[in-house]
């Protein structure tokens, strides 16, 4: 009965599912794959096989290394202060403090707001209202433009990110601590822990499938940043915040060489498929079934 | 609790987003051309008279028109709707939004439904034009824009939209006040002339008299470019030099053009009303410095009048063009004449438009060409500068009739460079660099010279 069936099975629930991912992910991704072996330029009809030349012009390519290894102090940054920010305040928020939900809710909106709109609002404050205020006060933080200087821009780029991240996060997190045991908590009062022992050894490991996805979840975005960059700094001052998938862009179609700009966001892939598999195996390790 | 959780969401939206509603319009473009609160003044067309013939066997096609000029999009649609009045044909005008012109010309060629026309820079029409163009090389326009036609080859792939020209923008009246005596623009001739009156207008109060955008297509197209386009103010000329610099032949540490522009931008880089934080300078707010007086002078082109008027500023007031003074040679060309030329040109599609989409489309370019009312719609609808000699219809805004002057008395020159297409945003970076004080003349020129090495 059950594998008569099966074949239909397949066909009704899987085959459009598959389809689907087939035709917007499977196959532009081979496509893609193909691309960075050709010198096509995006427009001709003629596309030239021309085996790895274009991973050849990725190493000549200085630029795409600076922005990657900028790419990895913004991750690192951004990662960090994300969930630990994102685990503090969600533990706060369900204590069951006065107006928890509206802070929940507060927290979360500017997830809400798409990261262009975000970039643009930031921008306006950064090199307008912050300057006003320097200008008013004689803070010299403020003086000028955050956008104006390279480190500056870098840590604007990190705060706006964090800033929109970590309301997602907060969600996540919360819904875990929501999720503990009220049993287990009280075994572990009964037992005589309390404080700092009781959150490392009862709250971490019972919460570390919130923190396999928040990881995922920061790391993935945080790599493939490109909204943010490009509406708040756009690579401003002098192309010194210039992140990695921006890079890729403009390699592919401001400089109009597809084949190295692709080769680019193959590598690109790669780093970030490779980092966030591991974290995934890494965390998955530590969780425990309470 | 699930309802309050709702009202905790709608709350905290409402809080978020009503700062954002209150500063909307503050960091928005200024010369947004999709802002329906915006009144447009216009000049009446007048429609009575209409020698153009239409062929009547074309009316019922459609055809689109891709256009990367955002500041005459209403006016392109309200053009089409004329042409269609006339000629029964519909003229479909799409603008280009978030993309580039070339993205997005390429990603419709590439889903195999390109636009029957497209306005594009002349960059993006040479790389274009030999695998997707029609050949325009016969049409009859093509005698009544000589000299502001691009060739590839030997064929003509392209219409000429506009000219367009750039140099030192001055607001006359800010200057007399300030001076007290009349000024007379055409007595700069020298870039020691322009610092003594530049020093001038600092004795009589105004500090930094010079706003310059710190946008990297200002510094890196409309700024640099002149080191190629002043080699000997024509097209081919600036091909020249540019090959030069590629094949080695011509050291840039030691062309005079280069060194001579430095100086140029020295003056301004030092007169720059956002010495301060010469990066942290907003374009808004340039406009609305020059027309309140702050300053005197905007390094820009006739393409900032929407910004200018928006800022305050009358079709009547005295606005014109001083050029980029290179040295102190009163005889030399660059000291003498403003650089104007062709910049947004029309691409017909060759590839996939059938005949009788192409015939529709080179009947609507002629109808701007020759019409009566094409015509006059493009100088006082669209606010262009025609490069077509039988044009008899004036431009109306003091920036681009001084533009408009200057090219009919000779008194322009017409060069533009062709560079490759990330010149700007790769060069850009290296002047904002630059700009800021962060790097020399030596590591500027070496930057440049290793643009030029890594192309082809």
């Amino acid at each position: 009965m059950k594998s008569k069936n099966n074949g239909k099975d397949f066909c009704i629930f899987a085959l459009p599912g598959l389809f689907c991912f087939i035709a917007v992910v499977v196959i532009p991704f081979v496509y893609g794959v193909y691309l960075t072996m050709t010198d096509w330029n995006g427009v001709s009809a003629v596309k030239n096989f021309v085996g790895l030349k274009n991973f050849g012009g990725v190493m000549k390519d200085a630029q795409f290394w600076i922005s990657l290894l900028l790419t990895f102090k913004y991750v690192i940054f951004v990662v960090v202060i994300v969930n630990v920010m994102a685990f503090g305040i969600a533990y706060l928020l369900t204590r069951g403090m006065k107006g928890q939900n509206f802070f929940r809710a507060g927290f979360f909106t500017p997830n809400l707001i798409g990261g262009i709109v975000l970039g643009y609002i930031w921008q306006f404050v950064f090199s307008r209202v912050f300057v006003n205020i320097g200008e008013s006060t004689g803070w010299t933080a403020f003086e000028v433009s955050w956008l104006s200087d390279p480190s500056k821009a870098f840590a604007a780029l990190v705060l706006v990110s964090v800033w929109q991240l970590s309301g997602y996060m907060i969600l996540i997190y919360v819904a875990g601590f929501m999720g503990l045991s009220e049993d287990v908590m009280e075994a572990a009062s009964i037992d005589g822990a309390s404080g700092w022992r009781k959150m490392r050894s009862i709250v971490m490991p019972l919460m570390m499938s919130s923190v396999t996805i928040c990881l995922f979840l920061t790391l993935s975005r945080a790599f493939m940043v490109y909204d943010v960059n490009l509406s708040l700094t756009a690579g401003a001052p002098y192309g010194t915040t210039e992140m990695a998938a921006m890079h890729v862009y403009e390699k592919a179609f401001t400089s109009r060489q597809f084949g190295v700009g692709q080769a680019e966001a193959l590598i690109l892939f790669i780093i970030v498929a490779c980092i966030s598999g591991i974290q995934v195996y890494l965390t998955k390790k530590k969780e425990v079934e309470a | 609790m699930r309802k309050n959780v709702l009202r905790g969401i709608s709350l905290g939206l409402a809080l978020v987003l009503a700062p954002a509603m209150l500063t909307g319009c503050r960091f928005g473009f200024a010369s947004d051309p999709d802002d329906p609160n915006e009144e447009v003044k216009e000049e009446p067309i007048d429609t009575s008279v209409d020698t153009f013939e239409y062929d009547s066997a074309l009316s019922g096609t459609n055809i689109t028109l891709l256009n990367s000029k955002a500041e005459i999009q209403v006016a392109l649609e309200k053009m089409g709707e004329e042409f269609e009045k006339k000629s029964g044909v519909h003229v479909e005008v799409m603008p280009v939004t978030d993309d580039s012109p070339y993205t997005k010309v390429v990603s419709l060629y590439n889903s195999g439904n390109p636009p029957t026309m497209s306005i594009l820079d002349t960059t993006d029409v040479i790389a274009l034009a030999e695998e997707k163009a029609a050949d325009l090389s016969e049409e009859d326009w093509t005698e009544e824009a000589e000299g502001y036609l691009t060739e590839v080859n030997g064929k003509v792939y392209s219409l000429p939209l506009c000219i367009e020209g750039r140099g030192m923008i001055y607001n006359k009246t800010v200057i007399e006040d300030a001076l007290g005596e009349e000024f007379d623009p055409d007595s700069i001739t020298t870039l020691e002339n322009f610092t003594a009156l530049l020093d001038r207008l600092v004795d009589a109060g105004i500090e930094k008299p010079v706003s310059m955008a710190k946008e990297d297509w200002s510094l890196g197209a409309h700024h640099l470019q002149f080191v190629y386009e002043t080699y000997d103010g024509t097209s081919e000329g600036a091909q020249e030099v540019i090959k030069q610099i590629k094949d080695g032949t011509m050291d840039l540490h030691s062309y005079d053009r280069m060194q001579e522009f430095l100086d140029m931008f020295d003056v301004l880089k030092e007169y720059n009303v956002a010495k301060g934080d010469p990066l942290g300078a907003d374009y808004d707010e340039m406009a609305i410095d020059l027309a309140d007086g702050k300053t005197a002078f905007w390094f820009n082109g006739n393409w900032a009048w929407p910004n200018l008027s928006e800022a305050g500023a009358e079709n009547e007031d005295a606005y014109g063009f001083l050029p980029y003074f290179m040295n102190n040679d009163e005889d030399d060309f660059a000291n003498r004449q403003i650089q104007g030329s062709p910049s947004k040109q029309v691409m017909l599609d060759g590839q996939i438009a059938s005949e009788k989409e192409q015939a529709a489309a080179k009947e609507f370019l002629n109808w701007i060409v020759y019409s009566e009312i094409g015509q006059q719609m493009m100088v006082k609808t669209c606010n262009l500068i025609p490069p077509f000699q039988n044009n008899p219809y004036e431009p109306s805004d003091p920036l681009s009739r001084d533009i408009y002057e200057k090219v009919h008395e000779g008194r322009a020159f017409n060069a533009s460079a062709i560079v490759p297409n990330d010149h700007w945003a790769v060069l850009g970076a290296a002047m904002q660099k630059y700009l800021a004080g962060r790097s020399d003349r030596e590591e500027l020129i070496t930057s440049i010279q290793e643009y030029w090495d890594e192309q082809e």
